[in-house]
């Protein structure tokens, strides 16, 4: 897994490649968790992402939980079928914005 | 009737080579790319339990997970044996409908797993023979 932060205006954007599972979930998360203290809108692409496990929703979890508490939000881009089904399985889909692009997640309020 | 059998240490490392031999096999199945995601996802969560969980509490360094698969015309059963400690999945408590429509920041994130793992396959089976924890996973070939 590899991913890749950048700052746009307020904004963060991480991009990650490959498989979020036990193994690769820690290092997401230490590639995210310290960069967002400041910022309200976190933009996840997930284009190159092949794989996600309930350790990759932990993730997403923290992330959430991070920007909620000073109303913020996690808007998810490329987020495939399959991860779409898994988030939708566990009720974790309501809570984040999905956009087709990284153009329209930086737009959208 | 088509077996093969596999052994992989039980470590973090393992997962990604774990998931690539069984959908290597649901690939020469057919299977479509959901059937696939859920039957890797489903052996990943149980995996990864074994090898944080199983085996640290056996007090053995390094253990073993045995990958089984089996396939005929109707399905593709697939079996993770290990000899870590007794653990049924089915026993355990999972997230139940009221937790999945609490608001994230109150939801209880435990059992998350074991909850991917019995619903991504078409039959999900926990059997305890001697020593040994096998995991059966079965996916139907036409569904």
């Amino acid at each position: 897994m590899k991913v890749t932060v950048k700052q746009v205006d307020t904004n963060i954007i991480a991009a990650v490649e490959g498989s979020i599972d036990s193994k690769t979930a820690p290092d997401l998360q230490q590639s995210i968790l310290p960069v967002i203290s400041n910022t309200h809108k976190v933009i996840l692409d997930l284009t190159e992402v092949t794989f996600v496990s309930s350790a990759g929703l932990r993730v997403l979890l923290m992330v959430y939980r991070q920007l909620k508490a000073r109303d913020g939000k996690v808007v998810l881009v490329g987020v495939s079928e399959e991860i779409r089904d898994v988030m939708f399985m566990t009720g974790f889909i309501a809570f984040f914005d999905i956009c087709p692009s990284v153009e329209e997640a930086l737009s959208s309020k | 009737m088509d077996n093969a059998a596999k052994i992989f240490p039980a470590s973090l490392d393992s997962l990604e080579p774990i998931r690539d031999y069984v959908s290597k096999r649901c690939e020469v199945l057919g299977f479509n790319k959901k059937k696939t995601y859920g039957l890797c996802l489903a052996i990943d969560e149980i995996a990864t339990n074994i090898i944080n969980y199983g085996y640290p509490k056996a007090g053995i360094g390094l253990g073993i997970i045995e990958v089984h698969m089996a396939d005929d015309a109707r399905q593709l059963t697939v079996t993770l044996i290990d000899t870590a400690v007794a653990f049924d999945p089915l026993a355990h408590l999972v997230p139940n409908q009221d937790d999945m429509n609490k608001p994230l920041e109150d939801r209880p994130i435990g059992g998350l797993g074991i909850l991917l793992a019995r619903q991504n396959v078409d039959e999900f089976r926990y059997e305890r023979r001697g020593d040994q924890n096998c995991n059966v996973f079965v996916v139907n070939v036409s569904s």
